[in-house]
C-alpha cells in the first residue's frame, strides 16, 4: 500500500511537468500578444515594450517558462492586468464564497442522488423507474445556462422570493443570497448523477454475491444497503473525490450571474478581460487541486478495496 | 495421405448462391431497436431534425431569418410570427429552425474529431503497450486534467472566434474519454483468443488491429459519437455565454440563450423558450436513442 | 410418503427472450427423500440448474417465471408461501452452494463476518456468539487455523477453500436441504475429492438431504443415492443410482453412460448420444458396425521420426518489482521442460490449474515468448526464426482452444474466418476458389456449407469448435495444439469431437499435442502421456502405462481423484 502511494506520488510530476507546458505553449506562445492587451488602446510602442519587459515577456522562451515554474511553486502569480490586485489575493477571497454555494449544494445532491440510485436500481422498470428516469433524461436535455437565467428569472425577479444577486461577506449574512443558487446547482447536477449512480449499482445488482445473499435470506433492505453499496463504494468515491476541486473553482454561470464573488466569477471575469495572469494562474491551480484529488481517490480507493489494500 | 492430396482430390464446388446469410451482431441489434418505441419515436425526431437543418441550410425552409426589420423588433408571439420578433425584428422562430444547422455542425464535428483522435490514441495505446502506452497516457491524462472550460478558452485565445474554431475546440479536447474507453477495449481484446488465433494463422499486427479489433470497438464509437454529440451542443451555449461563441449573426440556440440574460428583464421570453424547446427535443431522442442503443448492442446478450 | 422432504409436483418455468417464451423446466415432477442424496444430472440447457433455483424461489423474476407446478415442504407448498415467510426458510431450512465461489462470496467482506450474517439473522445470535461459531463451522469444512482465516477476505483463499467457506455458510442453521448445484465443477481433480467428501461426512453428521446438481455422471456415480436425468427440460429418467448404471432404460442415459471416455476401456472411438438416440427421443436399434467399437488398443510405431523436439523451454514471469522496476521474484509458469513428439502420435499434456500446460502450449507456437529454451520442430530451432520466416512455420503449427466463442471473431462470418487464413498464406488463386476450399473444410467436420455466411453467435458450442477444427485445418497444417479443446463442451459433444479429431488425424496424418485437466480424455486420446505440476513434467510414459502403473507420488494422487464412474460398491 504504501509502495502504490509512493509510485502514485511519483506519477504525478511528469502530470505536473505536461500541465504547465501546456498551459505556457497555450499562452505565452499561442496567445498572442498580450503586452498589447495589458496596454490598452492608445498605447504608444514604446509604452508597449516596457510593458513588455515589466512583464518579462523579452526575455527568451525558456527563461519565461521558468518564470512561470517558479511562480507556481511560490503560488505568487502576480497581478491581476484587470483589477490590479494581488492574484493570490484574489484567489483566497474567492474560495469562501464559492464553498458556500458549492458545499451545500454538493451534500445535498448526495443525498438524493445515491438512495435514489439505489431505489431506481433495484425496482428497475417499475414505474417510479421510468418516471424519474425520464425526469432526469428531460432534465439533462436543457442547457445549464436556461436554468441559471430562468431560475433567476422565475424565482428572484417575478416571483421574488429571492435577492436577485448579491452577496454579503459575513458569515450569518450571506445565506439569503446563497439560497437560490444553491438549489439551482442542485437542480443542475442531480440529473447525472442519478443517472450515473443508478447504473453503478445496476451493476453491481447483478452480481453473484447478491444471489448467494439472497440465497441466505436476507432481506432486500440488507442485501442493497450493506452489501450492494459496499461494492460500489470504488466507483462512488472516485466520483465524489473528482467533484472535489469543482466544488473549489465554484461554477461560473452561477456566480456570475448572481454576482458572487467565488472563484467562478473570477474565472468569468477573467476570461471576459482576456486578463491573462488570472487565466494561466486558475488553469494550473485547477489543475494542480484536480490531480491532488485524483491522488487521494486512487488512496482512499486502494483502501477500501481489500484486493488493494492487502495485496 | 499428406493433407495436400486429401484436400484436392475431393474438392467441392460450391455456388456462392446457396450461402445463406446469417445474421450479424448490427442486424440483431437493429432488429432489436425496432422493437423498442422509444427509440424508434426518437429515431423519427433525429431524422426530422435532420431533415429541417438541411433544408433550412438550403435555403428552403423559413427563408427570411435573416430579415431585418426594426420597426417590428421585440414583438410578442403573433399570427405573423408565431414565435415573435427579436432584437432586429427577426422572426425568431426561423432563427430557432436555422440554429439546428448550427448545432449539428457542432455536434457532428465535435464529435466525429473526437472520436477520430481519442480511437486513434487508444489504440495505439492500448495495443502496443510499454513506452507507447505511457506516454499516450501521460498525454491525456494532462488534456483531462486541466478544466475543460478552461481548454477550450484558451484554444479560442489562439484559434479567434467563429464556427470552425468551435468545432476544432471541442472536437480537440473532448476526446480523452473516448480514448481511455478504446485503450481499455484493445488491452482486453488484445489478449483475447480470436486475436490470438489469428496470430497463430499469421495474421501481422496490421491485420489484427484492422481486420479484428478495431470492428469490435464501432459500436463504442458509435455510442459515445452520441455522448459528445450531446455534450457539444450543449457546451455550445456555455461558450456562447462566456463569449467564445460563434459569430454574430449566424443564428444559434447558444445565442439566443444566453442573449435571454438582457431579454428576460425586459419581459421578452420567446427567444429563450424558442431556443430552448427546439435544442431540448433534439438531445432528449438522440439521447433515448443512444441509451437504446446501448442496450441493443449489449454483448452481454449475445451468444448462447 | 413420509420420507419424502421435498416433493415437486408438475413444475414448469418459462422464460422470456428475444425469440418469445422458451420452456427450460417442462412438467417436471420428483422427490427428495430425508437425508439421501439426489443427483440431478443433465448437459447444458436441460434446465437442471433453473429447478434447483425455483426450490429456493431465486429464479430471476424478469425473464424467468414459474408457470405451473408445487413444491411441498413440511405441508406447504413453497412457491405459494409470502416472501417474508419464505426469507425465512432461505438459508435457515434449504441452503444452496454455487458453482464459482470467488464471484458468489462478497469481496469486501471478511469470510467469519459473511458466514456469522446467516447466523445472526435466523438464529438470533449475538455477533461474538456468532464469531466463535463461524470459527467452529470452519473447522468443520475442515480450514486449518479458523482463529485467524476468520479474518480472511475470499481474495485470499484458495478455489477449494473458497468453497469450503461456502459451504460453511450453508450448513450453519443446520438445513433439512442442501442444493449443490456444479460446486466442484470450477475446482480441480483432486481438490474436487475433498469437497466431495466433505459433503458425504457432513450430510453424515447432520442427517441433511443434498440435491447435487451436476453434468458429470462420474461424480454422480460416487455420491448420489438416487439419479434424476433431464434432457430440454424434461425428466427421462429417475430411479436408484445402481439401477440406472447397470440397466439404464432411455436412450439418453444409455448414450450418456456409454459416450463417457473412461480409465478402464481402451477404445478406439467413443460412441455418441446420437448412436441411442434420434433427435426426437426415440430408441435407435444400436448399429455395431457403425459405432466402430472396435475395443483394440491402437497401434504403437515406434519408428515414426521425431517431429517436435522441447528442449529445456522456460517461461517466468515477473512477480513482484521494487519499486525502479527491477524484478525480486518470478512466477514460473513453465521451468525446464523437455519433451519429444513423434509425427502422426498424440502426446497428452495432463495437469491441474496452474500447473503450466497452457503456457507450454502457447509457448510452442510463440504466442507467448519462452524465456530459454528451444523448440525445434522438424529441425528447425523456432524460436530463433524472424517474423516472416515464423509466419510460414505457422502454416505447419496451429491451435484450437478451450473456449470456442472467444475463439471466432464474433464480427466475421464463419466464412471469412475461414478464408482468412487462406488470404494470409496466399493459398487459392481466386476468391471463388476459397470458398470452395472453405466449403470444403466445412464439410470436412461435418457443417453444411450453406452455413458459411452465419456468424458465430448462430452456433452450438460443439458447432463453433468444429469451425476453430476447420480453420485450422485451412492452412494444411502437420501439427495442432488442442488446449483444453473439448473442456468447455457438454460430455456428448465431447465425444462427437474427440472421434472427428481421431479421423482427421488418421486422414491428413497430423500431430497432436493435447492438453487437458481431464485424465479420462487424455488417455483416450493420446498415445503418450506427460503428467504436469509446478511447471515441470513429472512423469511421462505411454497412454496405457502411465495409468496401470503410475510412478510419481503425484500421478498416484491424481488417478486416485479421479471418480471411478461407476457406483463404488459395483466396482
Amino acid at each position: 500500500m504504501l509502495k502504490y502511494a509512493l509510485r502514485r506520488l511519483v506519477y504525478m510530476i511528469p502530470i505536473l511537468f505536461g500541465i504547465t507546458l501546456v498551459t505556457f505553449l497555450l499562452f505565452n506562445v499561442a496567445g498572442g500578444n498580450p503586452a498589447i492587451v495589458a496596454a490598452g488602446r492608445y498605447a504608444t510602442p514604446e509604452q508597449i515594450a516596457m510593458i513588455k519587459a515589466q512583464l518579462g515577456l523579452d526575455k527568451p522562451l525558456f527563461m519565461q517558462y521558468l518564470d512561470f515554474l517558479r511562480q507556481i511553486f511560490t503560488l505568487d502569480f502576480g497581478y491581476s492586468w484587470f483589477t490590479k490586485q494581488k492574484i493570490s489575493t484574489l484567489f483566497m477571497d474567492g474560495v469562501g464564497p464559492s464553498l458556500s454555494i458549492t458545499v451545500p449544494a454538493f451534500l445535498i445532491s448526495l443525498a438524493i442522488t445515491i438512495p435514489l440510485g439505489l431505489l431506481l436500481a433495484f425496482f428497475r422498470k417499475s414505474t417510479l423507474d421510468r418516471t424519474i428516469l425520464v425526469i432526469a433524461l428531460a432534465g439533462i436535455s436543457i442547457s445549464s445556462v436556461v436554468y441559471v437565467i430562468a431560475g433567476q428569472y422565475v424565482f428572484s425577479y417575478k416571483l421574488g422570493l429571492f435577492p436577485i444577486s448579491g452577496w454579503e461577506t459575513g458569515w450569518d449574512t450571506r445565506w439569503e443570497f446563497a439560497v437560490l443558487p444553491i438549489i439551482i446547482l442542485v437542480v443542475l447536477t442531480v440529473g447525472t448523477d442519478l443517472l450515473f449512480y443508478r447504473t453503478v449499482f445496476l451493476e453491481e445488482i447483478h452480481q453473484d454475491y447478491v444471489r448467494t445473499a439472497r440465497s441466505k435470506g436476507l432481506s432486500n433492505r440488507t442485501i442493497l444497503w450493506k452489501h450492494v453499496l459496499s461494492n460500489s463504494l470504488v466507483p462512488i468515491i472516485t466520483l465524489v473525490i473528482l467533484e472535489i476541486p469543482t466544488l473549489l473553482t465554484g461554477t461560473l454561470l452561477i456566480e456570475s450571474f448572481f454576482g458572487i464573488p467565488g472563484l467562478g466569477g473570477l474565472i468569468y471575469q477573467s476570461i471576459e478581460n482576456s486578463d491573462f495572469p488570472v487565466i494561466k494562474a486558475v488553469t494550473v491551480m485547477t489543475a494542480i487541486l484536480y490531480m491532488v484529488f485524483q491522488l487521494l481517490s486512487d488512496l482512499l480507493y486502494a483502501w477500501v478495496d481489500p484486493k488493494i489494500r492487502l495485496g | 495421405m499428406a493433407i495436400n492430396e486429401a484436400m484436392t482430390q475431393t474438392l467441392t464446388m460450391i455456388e456462392p448462391q446457396t450461402i445463406k446469410k446469417g445474421k450479424s451482431l448490427w442486424t440483431d441489434a437493429f432488429q432489436r431497436l425496432r422493437k423498442d418505441k422509444v427509440a424508434m419515436v426518437s429515431f423519427v425526431v433525429i431524422v426530422f431534425y435532420l431533415a429541417l437543418a438541411f433544408l433550412c441550410a438550403l435555403n428552403i425552409a423559413f427563408p427570411n431569418y435573416a430579415l431585418v426589420d426594426n420597426t417590428i423588433a421585440y414583438q410578442a408571439p403573433s399570427a405573423d410570427h408565431w414565435m415573435g420578433t427579436d432584437i432586429f425584428g427577426r422572426d425568431v422562430l426561423a432563427r430557432a429552425a436555422h440554429g439546428t444547422v448550427t448545432s449539428l455542425i457542432i455536434g457532428f464535428f465535435g464529435a466525429a474529431l473526437s472520436i477520430l483522435v481519442g480511437t486513434l490514441l487508444g489504440s495505439l495505446a492500448g495495443y502496443f503497450g510499454g513506452k507507447v502506452d505511457d506516454c499516450v497516457v501521460w498525454f491525456y491524462t494532462t488534456v483531462d486534467t486541466i478544466p475543460y472550460i478552461l481548454l477550450v478558452v484558451a484554444f479560442s485565445f489562439v484559434a479567434g472566434h467563429g464556427l470552425k474554431t468551435l468545432c476544432l475546440a471541442i472536437g480537440l479536447t473532448s476526446w480523452v474519454s473516448h480514448c481511455r474507453v478504446i485503450r481499455s477495449e484493445f488491452m482486453k481484446q488484445r489478449g483475447r483468443e480470436y486475436v490470438q488465433g489469428a496470430q497463430a494463422l499469421g495474421a501481422g499486427h496490421l491485420r489484427r488491429v484492422f481486420f479484428h479489433i478495431l470492428p469490435n470497438t464501432f459500436h463504442l464509437a458509435l455510442i459515445n459519437f452520441s455522448l459528445l454529440f450531446v455534450s457539444a451542443v450543449k457546451s455550445e451555449v456555455i461558450l456562447s455565454y462566456l463569449g467564445l461563441g460563434v459569430e454574430a449573426g449566424t443564428p444559434s440556440w447558444g445565442m439566443m440563450i444566453s442573449d435571454a440574460k438582457l431579454e428576460l428583464a425586459r419581459g421578452v421570453w420567446w427567444g429563450l423558450t424558442a431556443a430552448t424547446a427546439f435544442m431540448f427535443f433534439m438531445v432528449l431522442a438522440v439521447t433515448l436513442f443512444n441509451d437504446a442503443l446501448r442496450d441493443a448492442l449489449d454483448p452481454k446478450l449475445r451468444g448462447k | 410418503m413420509s420420507d419424502s422432504l421435498i416433493q415437486i409436483k408438475n413444475l414448469s418455468v418459462e422464460f422470456q427472450t428475444d425469440d418469445g417464451a422458451v420452456r427450460a423446466v417442462k412438467n417436471i415432477s420428483f422427490d427428495i427423500p430425508r437425508g439421501k442424496t439426489v443427483g440431478l444430472v443433465g448437459e447444458s440447457g436441460s434446465g437442471k440448474s433453473v429447478s434447483s433455483l425455483a426450490i429456493m424461489r431465486l429464479i430471476p423474476n424478469p425473464p424467468g417465471k414459474v408457470t405451473s407446478g408445487e413444491i411441498i415442504y413440511e405441508g406447504k407448498d413453497l412457491l405459494k408461501l409470502p416472501e417474508a415467510q419464505m426469507r425465512k426458510v432461505r438459508g435457515d431450512r434449504i441452503s444452496m452452494i454455487f458453482q464459482e465461489p470467488m464471484t458468489s462470496l462478497n469481496p469486501v467482506f471478511t469470510v467469519g463476518d459473511q458466514i456469522a450474517e446467516t447466523l445472526m439473522l435466523h438464529q438470533k445470535l449475538s455477533k461474538a456468539q456468532a464469531m466463535a461459531k463461524a470459527e467452529d463451522l470452519l473447522t468443520q469444512v475442515g480450514i486449518p487455523n479458523p482463529k485467524e482465516r476468520i479474518k480472511s477476505y475470499p481474495h485470499e483463499m484458495s478455489g477449494g477453500q473458497r468453497q469450503r467457506v461456502m459451504i460453511a455458510m450453508a450448513i450453519a442453521c443446520e438445513p433439512d436441504l442442501l442444493i449443490a448445484d456444479e460446486p466442484t465443477t470450477a475446482l480441480d481433480v483432486t481438490i474436487q475429492k475433498q469437497i466431495l467428501d466433505l459433503l458425504a461426512d457432513l450430510q453424515k453428521k447432520y442427517g441433511m438431504s443434498i440435491l447435487f446438481i451436476t453434468h458429470d455422471l462420474g461424480v454422480i456415480a460416487d455420491i448420489a443415492d438416487e439419479v434424476v436425468v433431464m434432457y430440454r427440460g424434461d425428466i427421462v429418467e429417475r430411479g436408484h443410482t445402481e439401477n440406472i448404471f447397470t440397466k439404464p432404460q432411455h436412450p439418453y442415459t444409455k448414450g450418456l453412460l456409454a459416450c463417457r471416455p473412461s480409465l478402464e476401456q481402451n477404445a478406439r472411438r467413443l460412441p455418441v448420444v446420437s448412436d441411442f438416440m434420434t433427435p426426437d427421443g426415440k430408441e435407435r436399434a444400436p448399429n455395431t458396425a457403425s459405432t466402430k467399437n472396435k475395443k483394440e488398443t491402437r497401434v504403437i510405431s515406434e519408428q515414426q521420426p521425431v517431429l517436435l523436439e522441447i528442449k529445456g523451454v522456460k517461461k517466468y514471469f515477473p512477480l513482484q518489482t521494487s519499486f525502479f522496476g527491477n524484478v525480486k521474484s518470478w512466477v514460473k509458469a513453465v521451468d525446464d521442460v523437455n519433451l519429444t513428439v513423434r509425427r502422426g502420435r498424440t502426446l497428452g499434456l495432463v495437469g491441474e490449474s496452474g500447473c503450466g500446460k497452457t503456457t507450454l502450449g502457447r509457448t510452442l507456437l510463440r504466442l507467448v515468448e519462452p524465456t530459454d529454451g528451444q523448440i525445434v520442430y522438424n529441425g528447425t530451432d523456432i524460436t530463433k526464426l524472424d517474423r516472416e520466416k515464423m509466419r510460414a512455420m505457422r502454416r505447419k503449427m496451429q491451435i484450437i482452444f478451450q473456449d470456442p466463442y472467444a475463439s471466432l471473431n464474433p464480427r466475421m462470418t464463419i466464412g471469412a474466418a475461414l478464408m482468412e487464413p487462406m488470404v494470409i498464406h496466399n493459398l487459392g488463386h481466386s476468391r471463388s476458389e476459397r470458398l470452395d476450399m472453405a466449403a470444403d473444410l466445412m464439410k470436412r467436420v461435418g457443417l453444411e456449407p450453406a452455413m458459411l455466411g452465419r456468424y458465430p453467435h448462430e452456433f452450438s458450442g460443439g458447432q463453433r469448435q468444429r469451425i476453430c477444427i476447420a480453420r485450422a485445418l485451412a492452412v494444411k497444417p502437420e501439427f495442432i495444439i488442442c488446449d483444453e479443446s473439448v473442456s468447455a463442451l457438454d460430455v456428448s459433444i465431447q465425444a462427437q469431437i474427440l472421434n472427428l479429431l481421431l479421423d482427421l488425424q488418421e486422414e491428413f496424418h497430423l500431430t497432436y499435442v493435447f492438453i487437458s485437466h481431464d485424465l479420462a480424455v487424455v488417455k483416450f486420446i493420446a498415445d503418450e502421456v506427460a503428467v504436469m505440476y509446478g511447471g515441470r513434467v513429472v512423469e511421462m510414459n505411454d497412454a496405457v502405462g502411465i495409468y496401470e502403473n503410475p510412478q510419481h507420488d503425484y500421478t498416484k494422487k491424481l488417478l486416485g481423484a479421479i471418480p471411478k464412474g461407476m457406483p463404488k460398491h459395483l466396482l
